[in-house]
């Protein structure tokens, strides 16, 4: 029994991360109806400034830990969204009114254009973060050892989480996001600047990404530039699961999917655990084809 | 009128290439320049340029200058049959190249049917020479090779109990089973977990976790450096002190920088030598050149031995003083005899493989170096 809570444990940690960068896949398809395929790599950048920024200006060393990776984590994800709102401007925003599959096209260059680029300006070695920003303490949770920076992890994803859940339900500029993945036409009519407003979404999902990459970094230590691959299309598979277009549903997603790798992996075998997972979203998805908390409308594909 | 144009152009095209040709010898070579083994692919360039630079400096091969193609093969099968596919079409002699087994595998076909000669640096899988191609060599010594040595090395430490992790690509796979295989016949030996992980994540937690639970004494990795070191410092965290041994895809500086000198430090892995752990003249002076050429010391044992790769391809052409593909292969096969390499003396048996005890085993002590086991 210990085993499977630990297993579970594993499986929240990594789930925790899956599910912050679905939230930018799942944002940007809400709004746009588009799979922004560069989500991966923006995930990739932030992880790679949060290394620079870190080792140029030693935050931690003249803020202290907390504060200096608090303020670390806010500048990485400043950054990422301002990435992520060229991104957009300059790969998106002149196929607007394109057939979607040229903008999904444009999604896969822009990928292979960040990757490479990264690995231009970092090089192609693996870059590896100082070892001792994060404390190594363990606590013992109902008599099992579990790292602190594992539950740090989580909780940090969940925050956000809830965080965006609430601006997207309780201000106005959250209702316009709301109304402009419902209607872009009629959102525009009743006076809401639908530009404006994926502009937000397009700071918002990659800055989320970015702080994932962040924490990727600090945690696991090892940073390399096709890093972001796995990540994203293992993220991909979380908003599916959850319910592309829906911010709940990627949480729910991502922590599931987290999950089920960690348990299928635990119990039946380490080399099937990807084959388990998608196995389980395909069951998923002959039942409820919109994922676990999509909504039935028929004109989503 | 336009079609008799293009045939003119088009033969005065090949005849400058032909008269091109016939000064240059040119020598192809096939790395992963980009993706995840890129640092190998762009040291085994560097190496390469050295070498032919030197080589061009002292008047060139039977008075021919060398050039290096180089082509990326970016680590993916795909990829690389798209770069053997193009190499072929540029007129070289041989190519050199690459790391990965299931990578060269791709690829050993399209140079077959157009008889240039291949020598791999890094694939060690043992099927790759089991296919009677007469073109193919490796500088690299094979999987049961190592498989005789880990095994050896496992037994030699004591351990019973063994755990074995690979990742499913064809090298980390045959060494695994090959390494099983002998422990299974030997005595008191029990092999308690036999897996393979997914390469390119970052948590392996989920691994380490259910290893845990059935208590090895070693855990025998045969993957690549990047999941080594991520095991050893997860490990490290979960406050497991398991020994870990690993295969020589292990053997790279960054394993220590991504582990952490304090999870890294005890590790073991199999390994062909350093350059540095060399004592012959010309790995001395080779790596010394290479110093003062790129401001540090080469890195990767393969780009070596892609090195050790190209100088037995230029010693053959020298020798036979021709370029012609048969005579080569015929050298490569049966003359050319303890060849003195960079990474110790070469010859290659009948099948294309080298000859000879190459591999060491290495322990990581508390500084993060690589420390040559007696």
């Amino acid at each position: 029994m210990e085993l499977f809570f630990q297993q579970l444990t594993n499986g929240l940690a990594v789930g925790g991360i899956y599910a912050l960068i679905a939230l930018g896949y799942t944002m940007v398809y809400g709004v746009l109806k588009l799979i922004n395929f560069a989500h991966g790599d923006l995930f990739t950048i932030g992880a790679y400034l949060g290394l620079t920024l870190l080792t140029s200006m030693s935050l931690t060393d003249r803020l202290g830990p907390t504060f200096g990776v608090l303020m670390l984590a806010v500048m990485v994800m400043m950054l990422v969204g301002l990435v992520g709102i060229l991104l957009d401007q300059a790969a998106y925003k002149p196929l607007r009114t394109s057939p979607r599959l040229s903008a999904v096209v444009s999604a896969l260059g822009a990928s292979i254009f960040f990757q490479n680029t990264i690995m231009l300006i970092y090089g192609a070695r693996f870059h590896v973060y100082p070892q001792d920003i994060l404390p190594n303490v363990v606590i013992n949770l109902f008599g099992m050892p579990v790292p602190l920076v594992r539950i740090l992890i989580l909780l940090t994803s969940v925050v956000m989480m809830v965080a965006l859940y609430a601006f997207i339900q309780k201000t106005k500029v959250g209702t316009a996001i709301r109304a402009a993945a419902e209607d872009q036409g009629a959102a525009r009519l009743m006076g809401i600047d639908v530009n404006g407003v994926i502009m937000i979404v397009f700071f918002i999902g990659p800055a989320l990404g970015g702080a994932a990459g962040l924490m990727v970094g600090l945690y696991y230590g090892q940073v390399n530039f096709t890093m972001g691959w796995i990540y994203g299309l293992k993220a991909f598979t979380a908003a599916i699961l959850g319910g592309i277009g829906n911010i709940p549903g990627a949480m729910v997603g991502g922590i599931l999917l987290g999950v089920i790798e960690a348990l299928g992996a635990a119990y039946i075998s380490i080399a099937w655990k990807d084959a388990i997972a998608f196995l389980v979203l395909i069951l998923i998805l002959i039942v409820r084809p919109t994922g676990l908390l999509g909504e039935r409308v028929a004109e989503k594909v | 009128m336009k079609k008799i144009l293009l045939l003119t152009l088009a033969f005065c095209f090949l005849a400058a290439g032909a008269a091109f040709g016939a000064d240059t010898v040119k020598i192809g070579l096939m790395g992963p320049m980009t993706g995840p083994w890129a640092s190998e692919g762009q040291e085994m360039k560097q190496v390469l340029d050295l070498l032919a630079g030197d080589i061009n400096e002292a008047g060139g091969l039977n008075g021919m200058q060398v050039e290096i193609i180089a082509e990326d093969d970016a680590g993916d099968p795909r990829q690389a049959s798209l770069a053997a596919t193009r190499l072929t079409t540029m007129d070289i002699v041989a190519v050199i190249g690459t790391y990965g087994s299931s990578i060269t595998e791709a690829t050993q076909n399209i140079y077959d049917e157009s008889s240039i000669i291949q020598v791999a640096n890094g694939s060690t899988a043992i099927r790759l020479t089991e296919k009677g191609l007469e073109y193919f060599f490796r500088t690299c010594p094979r999987d049961d090779e190592q498989g005789k040595v880990a095994a050896q090395t496992i037994k030699d430490l004591g351990f019973k109990k063994v755990a074995i992790l690979h990742d499913n690509t064809s090298y980390a796979k045959g060494l695994a089973g090959e390494t099983q295989g002998l422990l299974k016949n030997e005595g008191g030996m029990d092999i308690v977990f036999f897996e393979a992980l997914t390469p390119g994540e970052r948590d392996y937690n989920t691994i380490l976790t259910k290893m845990k639970a059935v208590k090895p004494d070693c855990v025998f990795f045969t993957g690549y450096y990047p999941e080594a070191g991520l095991l050893l410092r997860q490990k490290n965290e979960m406050g497991w002190d398991v020994p870990f041994i690993g295969g020589d895809a292990t053997n790279h500086p960054d394993l220590v920088k991504i582990a952490g000198k304090d999870s890294a430090q005890g590790f073991y892995f199999v390994s062909a030598p350093l350059p540095r752990d060399l004592d012959t003249p010309e790995a001395k002076s080779f790596v010394s050149d290479f110093q003062s050429q790129y401001g540090n010391a080469p890195q990767s044992i393969y780009a070596v031995l892609a090195g050790d790769g190209f100088r037995v391809v230029a010693e053959a052409i020298r020798q036979t003083k021709s370029t012609d593909k048969d005579k080569l292969a015929d050298y490569l096969h049966e003359e050319l005899t303890d060849f003195s390499g960079l990474t110790g003396a070469i010859s290659f048996n009948e099948k294309g493989d080298r000859v000879g005890k190459v591999y060491r085993v290495y322990q990581v002590d508390e500084n993060g170096d690589f420390i040559l086991q007696p």
